[in-house]
């Protein structure tokens, strides 16, 4: 491979990150200038990023070693794990983008700029092998969140953002004391603090206490929702203006996962002993209990919000289950997961304010009927829905039976109550599609229609759902777009993983690959 | 010769889903055109599935779609004769139900949505029908369920269809969950998903563990609407009546026995035992029930049930050809049934209560002929298609020794004739009992062609048709089972078949006209009515979602609260920080979002240049 790659993904970072800072700088921009070079930094990302992994997937272009170019002292680098999650982020970010430049709101040029920062943060984070440059940019990125949240966020803001910036904040200085443990047991200096360095140069060290692996799993399982460090994320998704929560939960919370996976089960042990204990039932927790809240919702955004937190559940047990098992296919299947999770995440969310923005609530028992008056809002809300509840042809599909299945010689209660997520998502899931869209109108809705009829999904409203679920039913079609980019990384950081365990894990079966 | 008829399934399973997806998303305005669209789709499948029956030829063909580690995730055909078979069948009756709703569906605004999704709807049947694995039988399984769901909620902006396609969906969900636990233990226990290959482990191994047949059966149960997962079946007539006939009643929920049939080396003694006695109750329970509905489409839906017990009673005693077989002359006549209903519907405009019929003997004769014809094959009157696959199952269960399951098969006979004989004397016979009824009219030809094609030619002449006609093709794989039991005109089952026939079918015919405009054995005998009409499964179901599910998701909403977020979050992780804060003087604490906002941005810069710098 030649630097082209590289460059790209330089420019697909950089670039929001640029015109961000342009649009924050010129607050008094003329709008239609300032809106076409924010949709620019929205939409250039969304066209580099796809193609990385078009040729991360393809064996004849995809590179053997993580590729990486000198820029400030740390690398931009692309491995396999983050090339979808690259790519999904710069759909999610133009999805984002749009419904942004849509909306109408008080100082927009700050806004734009500060979404771009978000979303540049995050793709810095994927577009990165680097820990250095993880910590910063996932610094780069949340900043922005608690920011819009706290100025731009709807019902209950300054509570959810002051939540948020404290369980955050408090999440990433733990993880950050791990990550500095780690690279100094690891021997390496921070300019080469590669994961895989780390990973490497923790091989041959002294093993590290559980402590450091609890450091770093609770510290980024914070930003990925773990129970029990979930309690702000729900409030804080909802609390937020519409593109944040998009971001938010269908990307960001991906990079603690994504450290969690590179640093954490490559080189930390988080499967092992009783800290692997505490990870599992801390997973089941997500599946189990979080699912049960999510039944006890009664507001379209609460749920939505919730039932992301408790679709990160088999995420984390496909995790668990790759350094217990010590077999790649957990680990693909999360990945997997990852990535499809984020593009229907955000679908929905932008839908259900959608959704809001004409029957004026979020309320469930105040909706009703919609899908008469707006069909194509329907169709595409219960298209989303799908997707998150694992319907084949979409995305979710693979990651969620791949997660079953790679938990097969696992007990088989622990297997029963994974897998019992496909009965509950689908009750909370449908029972919102009904209790919105379906029977005769509401009152609520009929008053609000005789006052202000309302049209149906706009069309800058249906092109970014559209790509999210276009997305979604690409990679349902054609899953080898995904697996086959992650696939050496997943096998790579499972070899990694069982030789920096204490106990090497009592395979069940031997390794296929 | 076989590369051929891989590119033809190739079609065969494409097509349809092409023209859904072009429906969808060109033609939602353009209803007429989406019918003729989706139907011209349902044909072409249903002339190559007819070739790819007449050739006989096996298919096997396979891709590997991606990889999860070591587990391949792999897409592919297998059309063996049991596979041409049903995808004849379905591709079939799908057909003509299609021709049918053009003319049904006639005044309906979302015609394009109905289209398409039945187009789905065939995409993912004709899948179940040709998969090679497991796991692409999944995938299938849950896209029918989908569009079961959509087709369901058609009339959405009726409450009742809403919480209908709810219900339907979660509880097929259910059902899938132990269908996904028992894949996941194939692949644990045979490290592969494929059924030859599965086949093959299961010809080795002395003994199948109980528990990969058990939980495989789940998605059987949910899918073929058997106890205890038949709850949604009747609720699923809210449905236009074309989808009751073609979805839940000829073909989807046949694909659970289909499926079993497709696994059957899989299903241990005691599995197959388990399906056959609840088979068996089940027959003669939901036929009982059918006396006590006065809606017609949801007497018919417990006809369906009852033929699907039957279905899992052959499964059980170990037939799985028998059951295929009474699949396929099943979906021909209750198609035709389902049709028939549509048709006195529309006749009637609208009116679905059988009490409010009468005497549309003489206003719908073609409809009327057929509905009878088709009657006659679900009694199982002897050469006609119903009897040749019912009357053979009973047969089977007589020659293995199972008494006890022999008795139920009888009493369901004897139930079949019983609500037959009752619908035949409510709807067509008697005086017109409402002012809709007296005004009935024949319906168009797009309606009744269909009705003769399925009804007269394939109800009556299935048997005849499907041994003679077709002679590489469907009977064959049956007729080793069909002489292993000696199954002949005179059988002990034959008997007890013409017996039900002559007393169930005259005697209702009798009974049911003493009493005008009300039932008659709600007349009679208003309890033993409401035994049979109460849902007591229903009953059962709300009271765990009202008192426990709810009660449950709503207490851990709450601890959640007042635990994790109040205790643990609020006073012990804000309070410490809080006290320290307080030690350290109030400075930097001013209450200023931006100020705390700068703090963070240069707190992180300047780490970052310290790792850099370092």
């Amino acid at each position: 491979m030649d630097t082209f790659p590289a460059t790209l993904l330089a420019l697909a970072v950089t670039t929001p990150i640029l015109v961000g800072l342009i649009l924050l700088a010129g607050r008094d921009l003329p709008r239609g200038f300032a809106s076409g070079f924010a949709f620019g930094g929205f939409a250039l990302p969304a066209v580099l990023a796809p193609w990385l992994l078009v040729l991360w997937s393809d064996p004849a272009t995809a590179p053997q070693q993580f590729q990486s170019v000198g820029f400030w002292g740390f690398g931009f680098a692309l491995n396999g794990l983050g090339a979808p999650l690259l790519a999904m982020t710069s759909l999610v970010g133009f999805a984002a983008g749009v419904k942004a430049l849509d909306q109408e709101v008080e100082g927009r040029n700050t806004y734009l700029g500060l979404i771009l920062f978000m979303l540049g943060g995050t793709l810095g984070v994927f577009g990165t092998n680097h820990l250095v440059g993880f910590y910063f940019f996932h610094e780069f990125a949340l900043i922005p969140t608690f920011v819009l949240t706290l100025f731009w966020g709807g019902e209950g803001r300054r509570p959810a953002a002051m939540q948020m910036a404290i369980y955050l904040t408090a999440g990433a200085m733990a993880s950050l004391a791990g990550i500095l443990i780690a690279v100094d047991a690891a021997g390496v200096e921070y300019g080469a603090a590669t994961f895989e360095n780390v990973a490497l140069g923790l091989q041959n060290a002294k093993h590290l206490p559980a402590a450091v692996g609890a450091l770093v799993l609770f510290g980024l399982g914070t930003l990925a929702s773990l129970f029990p460090f979930h309690s702000w994320a729900a409030p804080g998704y909802s609390a937020a203006p519409t593109p944040v929560s998009m971001l938010h939960a269908g990307a960001l919370k991906k990079f603690g996962l994504y450290g969690i996976i590179l640093l954490g089960l490559s080189s930390l042990d988080i499967t092992g002993g009783a800290l692997g204990s505490w990870f599992l039932w801390f997973a089941v927790a997500n599946v189990l209990l979080v699912g049960l809240i999510c039944l006890a919702q009664r507001d379209l955004k609460q749920l939505l919000s919730w039932s992301s937190v408790a679709h990160m559940g088999p995420v984390f047990l496909g995790i668990w289950v790759c350094g217990v098992t010590g077999q790649a296919d957990g680990l693909d299947a999360a990945a997997f997961l990852m990535v499809a999770h984020g593009l229907s995440c955000a679908a929905l969310f932008l839908l259900a304010n959608a959704v809001r923005a004409r029957a004026g609530t979020y309320r469930l028992d105040e909706l009703g009927g919609l899908a008469a008056r707006t069909p194509v809002l329907a169709a595409f809300f219960v298209a989303a829905t799908m997707a998150s509840v694992g319907l084949p042809g979409f995305g979710n599909f693979w990651g969620e039976v791949g997660v079953f299945l790679a938990l097969r010689a696992q007990p088989l209660w622990l297997q029963a109550v994974v897998a019992s997520t496909v009965v509950i998502s689908a009750v909370y899931a449908l029972r919102a599609v009904a209790a919105t869209f379906f029977g005769p109108a509401s009152e609520a809705l009929e008053k609000r229609w005789a006052v202000a009829p309302f049209g149906d999904l706009g069309w800058a409203e249906r092109a970014a759902a559209g790509v999210l679920l276009g997305a979604s039913l690409t990679i349902g079609f054609v899953p080898s777009l995904v697996t086959r980019s992650v696939n050496p990384v997943a096998a790579g950081v499972t070899t990694y993983s069982q030789h920096n365990a204490k106990a090497p894990a009592k395979a069940a079966q031997p390794a296929q690959r | 010769m076989p590369a051929d008829l891989t590119s033809l399934v190739h079609w065969i399973l494409f097509l349809p889903l092409g023209a859904a997806a072009f429906s969808a998303l060109f033609l939602r305005r353009a209803g007429g055109f989406a019918a003729w669209f989706s139907t011209a789709a349902a044909f072409a499948v249903a002339g190559l599935s007819l070739y790819v029956l007449a050739q006989g030829a096996d298919v096997r063909w396979h891709v590997e779609l991606a990889k999860f580690g070591g587990v391949s995730l792999g897409f592919g055909y297998l059309l063996d004769a049991n596979a041409r078979l049903m995808l004849f069948v379905v591709s079939f009756v799908a057909a003509w139900i299609h021709l049918f709703s053009v003319g049904y569906m006639q005044e309906d605004a979302a015609r394009g949505r109905f289209f398409a999704g039945l187009s789905v709807f065939m995409f993912s049947i004709l899948g179940i029908v040709v998969a090679d694995n497991l796991l692409m039988t999944f995938v299938y399984w849950e896209l029918v369920g989908f569009s079961s769901y959509m087709l369901i909620a058609h009339y959405f902006d009726k409450d009742f269809a809403a919480a209908a396609s709810k219900k339907a969906f979660i509880t097929n969900r259910v059902g899938d969950l132990g269908f996904i636990l028992g894949i996941a233990m194939c692949l644990s226990l045979y490290g592969t998903l494929d059924f030859a290959a599965l086949k093959d482990h299961a010809a080795a191994a002395k003994t199948i563990p109980v528990t990969v047949g058990a939980l495989l059966m789940c998605g059987f149960l949910g899918k073929s609407a058997q106890f205890p997962l038949h709850v949604w079946l009747t609720d699923a007539m809210a449905g236009p009546t074309p989808v009751s006939a073609l979805i839940h009643a000829a073909t989807m929920v046949a694909a659970g026995v289909y499926f079993m049939a497709r696994v059957s080396f899989l299903l241990a003694p005691e599995v197959l035992q388990f399906i056959a006695i609840s088979g068996a109750g089940m027959a003669a329970l939901a036929g009982l029930c059918a006396l006590a509905q006065t809606d017609i489409k949801k007497s018919l839906a417990y006809s369906t049930l009852a033929h699907l017990g039957i279905m899992g009673c052959a499964l059980g005693l170990g037939h799985p050809e028998l059951a295929l077989l009474h699949m396929a002359m099943h979906a021909f006549f209750k198609a035709t049934l389902f049709l028939g209903a549509g048709s006195v519907i529309h006749g009637c405009h609208h009116e679905q209560d059988m009490l409010r019929m009468g005497g549309l003997l003489k206003k719908m004769p073609l409809t009327a002929a057929t509905f009878v014809a088709a009657t006659f094959s679900n009694c199982a009157v002897p050469f006609l298609a119903g009897w040749y696959s019912k009357d053979a199952i009973i047969e089977a269960a007589w020659h293995g020794g199972h008494v006890a399951i022999f008795a139920f098969l009888s009493l369901a006979a004897l139930a079949t004739c019983l609500y037959s004989g009752r619908m035949l004397r409510l709807v067509f016979l008697g005086e017109a009992n409402s002012e809709e009824a007296a005004h009935a009219h024949e319906s168009p030809w797009t309606m009744t062609l269909p009705l003769v094609v399925l009804g007269l030619v394939y109800s009556v002449a299935g048997g005849f048709l499907a041994s003679t006609l077709l002679p590489a093709g469907s009977l064959q794989p049956v007729k080793p089972a069909l002489d292993a039991i000696a199954f002949h005109l005179a059988a002990p089952s034959t008997i007890v078949g013409l017996l039900s026939l002559v007393v169930g079918f005259l005697g209702a015919l009798k009974f049911y006209g003493s009493v005008r405009g009300a039932d008659a054995l709600q007349a009679v005998s208003p309890r033993t009515y409401h035994l049979l009409e109460h849902r007591w499964m229903d009953g059962l179901y709300r009271w765990y979602v009202d008192a426990v599910q709810r009660r449950v998701a709503e207490l851990v909403a709450f601890l959640d609260l007042l635990l994790i977020n109040g205790v643990a979050g609020r006073w012990v992780g804000g309070g410490v920080p809080a006290v320290l804060g307080y030690l350290t003087g109030r400075s930097f604490h001013r209450g200023q979002a931006r100020a705390y906002a700068l703090w963070i941005v240069v707190g992180s810069l300047f780490l970052a240049w310290f790792l850099i710098a370092r």
